[in-house]
């Protein structure tokens, strides 16, 4: 699995894991991220079942595991924290911020030492050390409980499935050529996201912040021009909608 | 009678579901005492001899069903410590391929506390699952020994029933029948189930 410095000042470091070439076939690629403080750290979406050793193994290369006291899974799915269960026994001290109305969902898939912070439908802010992290509404993007998590001062969103691309697992880590990447995001967004209302109030929202990266959980993430360019794709791409990929 | 499967803990909730059938036909059995208790005060004198077998039946079928509750209890228990025993055993072989993977990684002894916490608890579990098996295996050797009590019941019973005048003859015969059949079922579960429990001994 690759690891990806993102960013770095004298408060706080952004690490994007992902492109595990390990992995079995049948998994999607994900992307995993890590917000390192001074003397914590925040794992987002660590992944599924699947990817729990490839995980911990880069994890531990830049730090002790203790220093993982935060947890973050911006919804439910597999594969995005059906590792759960071996978390709980690696990191017995975490506690994992996600959405309230997955608290009795995800507790299925094993957490008997982790704490659950549930995150409330209007969002909040998580302090670790002097960073400052919100986590966001994107409710029904695509699941009905759903978050990002933004940073004002390193400018990144995490975006979840918002921006996910299905491609192969040694893509590039940016979008390089946005009219290009369409095609591999467009039947995901249509298909797996089921309200334009939804999604129409997250970009109305969004466009207000600073974003100079935004880091989906599949695929590539998009830099500078390319966040606005996402934006307005998005806005103008009806979703709901069951079409073949073009 | 079904394979035993290749997962022990799929095997142990096979032997839970087969033994809660025990249950429901310790029930019917309480039932058929019920049934012999009101022909034999029908046929008055002429069933005198049926009726202390009655009561017989009646402390049968007490002992049955309280001894197939608590063998399907132990089974079920038997069945979730197989389940965490298989948690536990992953989280192991997960954390063994990080120490193969990240062996020579800056931190990699910050895993050591939580591995020696994950053996331990394999070790627990290990050990219920060890002693859960073993009492399985004396209850279900138990209530097999009480169910031979069964065919003597039933052989007494059919003795009495000839005696009974034609009337109640059949009513009789069908008591001991069903005690027998009752009694024979039951064994049958418990001979499948002890061994499944054998071959888990194993594991």
């Amino acid at each position: 699995m690759r690891t990806h410095k993102l960013f770095e000042n004298n408060s706080h470091t952004w690490l994007m894991f992902g492109r595990d070439e390990e992995k079995p076939n049948e998994i999607i690629d994900t992307n995993q991220y890590m917000v390192i403080s001074n003397k914590n750290a925040l794992l987002m979406d660590p992944g599924g079942i699947e990817l729990f050793s490839a995980m911990l193994s880069v994890v531990i290369k830049q730090l002790p595991a203790d220093k993982v006291t935060h947890l973050f899974a911006s919804h439910q799915d597999p594969d995005i924290i059906s590792s759960l269960g071996l978390w709980d026994q690696a990191l017995p001290s975490a506690t994992l911020h996600s959405p309230w109305i997955w608290e009795s969902f995800i507790k299925h898939f094993g957490m008997n030492n982790i704490s659950y912070s549930a995150i409330p439908d209007e969002g909040s802010s998580l302090k670790i050390d002097q960073v400052t992290l919100d986590f966001i509404p994107a409710h029904y993007l695509h699941s009905s409980g759903n978050f990002n998590v933004y940073d004002a001062e390193a400018k990144i969103l995490m975006s979840g499935d918002i921006g996910a691309a299905l491609e192969c697992v040694d893509a590039p880590l940016f979008v390089d050529n946005f009219d290009e990447h369409i095609s591999k995001m467009k039947m995901f967004h249509q298909r797996w996201m089921p309200s334009n209302r939804a999604k129409n109030d997250w970009i109305s929202r969004v466009r207000k912040l600073n974003i100079e990266m935004m880091c989906p959980q599949h695929g590539r993430i998009f830099k500078g021009d390319d966040v606005k360019r996402f934006l307005d794709w998005f806005e103008a791409l009806e979703v709901g909608i069951i079409a073949k990929s073009t | 009678m079904s394979e035993l499967s290749n997962n022990y803990f799929i095997s142990a909730a096979e032997i839970a579901a087969k033994l809660d059938k025990t249950t429901r036909i310790a029930q019917q059995l309480s039932l058929t005492a019920s049934n012999a208790r009101a022909v034999a005060l029908r046929a008055g004198e002429r069933a005198a001899g049926f009726r202390p077998l009655t009561d017989f039946i009646d402390r049968l079928a007490e002992v049955t069903i309280k001894s197939s509750k608590n063998i399907n209890k132990l089974a079920a228990a038997l069945s979730q410590t197989s389940v965490d025993k298989e948690r536990a055993n992953s989280a192991i072989s997960h954390f063994n391929a990080i120490f193969i993977k990240a062996n020579d990684s800056k931190f990699i002894h910050s895993l050591d506390e939580v591995f020696e916490r994950c053996q331990h608890k394999q070790k627990q579990l290990e050990n219920s699952y060890k002693r859960q098996i073993s009492y399985l295996s004396e209850e279900l050797v138990m209530l097999s020994s009480e169910l031979r009590n069964a065919v003597i019941l039933a052989t007494l019973s059919r003795v009495e029933a000839s005696q009974a005048g034609e009337q109640y003859q059949s009513a009789l015969t069908n008591v001991a029948d069903n005690v027998e059949g009752a009694a024979n079922k039951i064994r049958e579960h418990i001979r499948y189930a002890q061994q499944m429990v054998s071959i888990l001994e194993q594991h």
